[in-house]
């Protein structure tokens, strides 16, 4: 029979039998929408976790503890490495940068890097260019924003205390320096954290650059940056103060960056047989990968058991449409129809109710994603009051195409397991008997 | 020419509840032979085994013992799938209650055989508008079983067994279910089709006026079959 012949013959019957098909299809529909929503929490939740590990760290970035300070030699052999793209020395001043510019002031971390390094491992800027001079800096995305004046204080104070009356926080967004820095002289000297240690003679800076804003909306980045080359004279004004001991003043920390995400890995394990105690953040998603793994699974497996419970109805429909057509499949069999061809018309047709249920319940689970995420951090943020959930940062739902086809594979697969004991049935019925049954 | 060659056939029934079965033979080494293009009748009570032999014939059963030549084949140790595909190019079956598909129309019941043997659309048309026209049912083509009277209804059952254009007709009681008249008219048509087409009819009935177009006629009795004289 050709099959397109057999596709005619099981849609005839199927049109025979709309309700009770519909029933069934309605009944896997459901089955196979439940396994895909909910195995979608499971990676909704991870994609939400996985983003906010990696936003909150360079994701190429390696982390290097145990060693104060690296020698040329090492650097040297770890930039020789496959795949490493640079080692960034990162040098904070251990004390604050007091920055003065027309009238307002502010304070706030200093770090000395290589700029050359430290471009290559920042990129782009919000605004500006990197340092190339002795005395040009780039400062932190919210540098302008907390230079205030005493004025500009005081609002901020009467702010902040109302937003905590309210039980909320204010940030002083609404208030500091509005126009850009760039090409800005100001100046700036050093806070030494040491009970009476007097601040450092002022030092004069452009600013030449501005930073990306930081990944988190709650993240204040005031930082101030400028090139190794400023470190001498850092250590000159420090050790003016008299207070600052040589070894305190200067904190260095090493990290190593890898060209691709993909790479991390392998420089890892090289670093580790050289001895560095190295961690990355990529360490941290394989664990969470490997928990999440076990959750979807788990997830995924009672899924399959409402999918299971559709079964049932498929495998009802079935024996009904077989103990019907009996006396049809007689008439096919004396024919000359083959058990291997009413086998497959009658799987086919529980295959079709699988397919056809599959791809309703896929159409409906994304529609319940898209809700889902569109409407519960709504009713979230009204029910808890928090922020975070009105800002749309926490998937609850997300169906990947793999889920789609792992959630098809079981639905219809279980569709034609349950098709085929009464598709059996079918070939096994007797002729003669299905014959002398009523008209 | 024999097409079919019938030796020694037996067949045993089991009856009762299980572990208390008893047996009760239905053929008792049944001989006898069909030639090409004979009308040969089966008459008997029922009860006589006269459709154990047609269904034994027709592959639908096995049987214990004997051998079946259908057109130069041995057919008693054929497979399911072997029997099925062997029945679809031999026989044409003609039911007592026509056996039709109440869900297809007259032109898709004849055109079903040809179906399973997988043939295309455009030939199936032609096929069974021809044959529709040589049994005179082109003007019910589209008519569902429940539409058709009886005779039309075992019109297209002939049909349907002849559109595959087999060697042999195998009909259990094919005018049980008709009036007098209409009997006449289906015993017309296969007497016209065993002229005109060469046909070989194997018919069982338990009915003598039926039995009376048959070139020749066995009696079954008690599971033996005996030759009679036409």
């Amino acid at each position: 029979m050709l099959f397109k012949d057999q596709l005619d013959f099981v849609t005839q019957h199927i049109k025979k039998n709309k309700l009770r098909v519909f029933m069934t299809v309605l009944a896997a529909t459901m089955g196979c929408a439940f396994l895909i929503v909910l195995a979608s929490v499971g990676f909704g939740l991870q994609d939400s976790i996985r983003n906010e590990i990696l936003s909150n760290e360079k994701v190429t970035k390696i982390q290097v503890f145990g060693n104060d300070k690296f020698t040329e030699d090492q650097i040297h052999e770890i930039k020789g490495i496959e795949h490493v793209e640079t080692v960034l020395e990162t040098i904070t001043v251990n004390a604050s940068a007091h920055s003065f510019f027309e009238g307002r002031d502010t304070q706030s971390s200093l770090s000395v890097a290589n700029m050359h390094d430290f471009e290559q491992v920042n990129g782009k800027l919000a605004e500006g260019k990197y340092p190339t001079k002795p005395n040009e800096i780039v400062v932190g995305y919210h540098f302008a924003q907390t230079l205030v004046n005493d004025a500009e204080r005081k609002i901020i104070e009467e702010k902040s205390k109302k937003a905590e009356a309210e039980g909320t926080y204010y940030n002083g967004s609404e208030e500091g320096y509005k126009d850009s820095l760039i090409g800005k002289e100001i100046e700036l000297s050093l806070m030494p954290p040491i009970d009476g240690a007097e601040e450092t003679e002022k030092m004069k800076y452009t600013i030449v650059g501005v930073k990306k804003k930081p990944s988190y909306d709650w993240m204040i980045d005031s930082s101030v940056y400028m090139d190794t080359e400023q470190k001498p004279m850092l250590a000159t004004n420090l050790a003016a103060t008299g207070k600052v001991k040589e070894d305190d003043m200067f904190y260095s920390e090493f990290n190593i960056f890898a060209d691709s995400m993909e790479n991390v890995k392998s420089i890892l394990d090289k670093l580790k047989d050289k001895g560095y105690s190295v961690y990355s953040v990529t360490e941290q998603l394989d664990k969470m990968n490997v928990f999440f793994l076990v959750l979807k699974i788990g997830l995924i497996f009672v899924g399959t058991i409402a999918v299971l419970i559709a079964s049932i109805g498929i495998f009802n429909t079935m024996t009904m449409a077989v103990t019907e057509r009996t006396r049809e499949i007689g008439v096919l069999k004396a024919i000359g129809a083959s058990p291997k061809l009413i086998q497959r018309l009658f799987l086919m047709e529980s295959t079709f109710i699988g397919i056809v249920g599959t791809l309703i319940a896929v159409a409906i689970s994304y529609v319940i994603s898209f809700v889902a995420n569109a409407a519960l951090p709504l009713i979230l943020k009204a029910a808890t009051g928090e922020d975070a959930f009105g800002r749309n940062e926490i998937t609850f739902s997300l169906i990947p195409w793999q889920l789609v086809l792992i959630a098809s594979a079981i639905s219809i697969g279980v569709a034609m397991i349950s098709g085929y004991r009464p598709a059996r049935k079918a070939t096994k019925i007797d002729v003669i008997q299905a014959l002398r049954q009523e008209l | 020419m024999k097409m079919i060659q019938v030796e020694n056939l037996q067949h045993t029934f089991l009856i009762g509840k299980k572990g208390k079965e008893k047996q009760v033979p239905v053929l008792k080494g049944v001989n006898f032979e069909v030639k090409k293009g004979e009308i040969v009748a089966i008459v008997g009570k029922s009860g006589s085994g006269k459709s154990t032999l047609l269904q034994i014939l027709a592959g639908f059963m096995k049987s214990e013992q004997g051998s079946i030549m259908v057109n130069g084949k041995e057919t008693a140790h054929l497979s399911e799938v072997e029997s099925a595909a062997f029945r679809l190019q031999q026989f044409g079956f003609i039911f007592q209650n026509f056996q039709l598909m109440p869900g297809l129309t007259a032109f898709e019941n004849i055109e079903l055989p040809l179906k399973l043997q997988g043939i295309k659309k455009a030939e199936r048309i032609e096929k069974v508008k021809k044959l529709m026209d040589k049994v005179s049912l082109t003007e019910v083509a589209d008519h569902y079983p429940n539409e058709l009277s009886g005779g039309q209804q075992q019109r297209v059952s002939i049909a349907r067994a002849l559109i595959t254009n087999p060697p042999i007709l195998l009909a259990d009681e094919p005018t049980g279910s008709l009036d007098s008249e209409t009997e006449q008219d289906i015993l017309l048509l296969i007497q016209s089709l065993n002229r005109e087409l060469g046909l070989t009819f194997i018919i069982i009935t338990h009915d003598e006026e039926v039995a009376t177009i048959a070139h020749r006629r066995f009696r079954m009795y008690d599971g033996e079959l005996v030759k009679e004289e036409a």
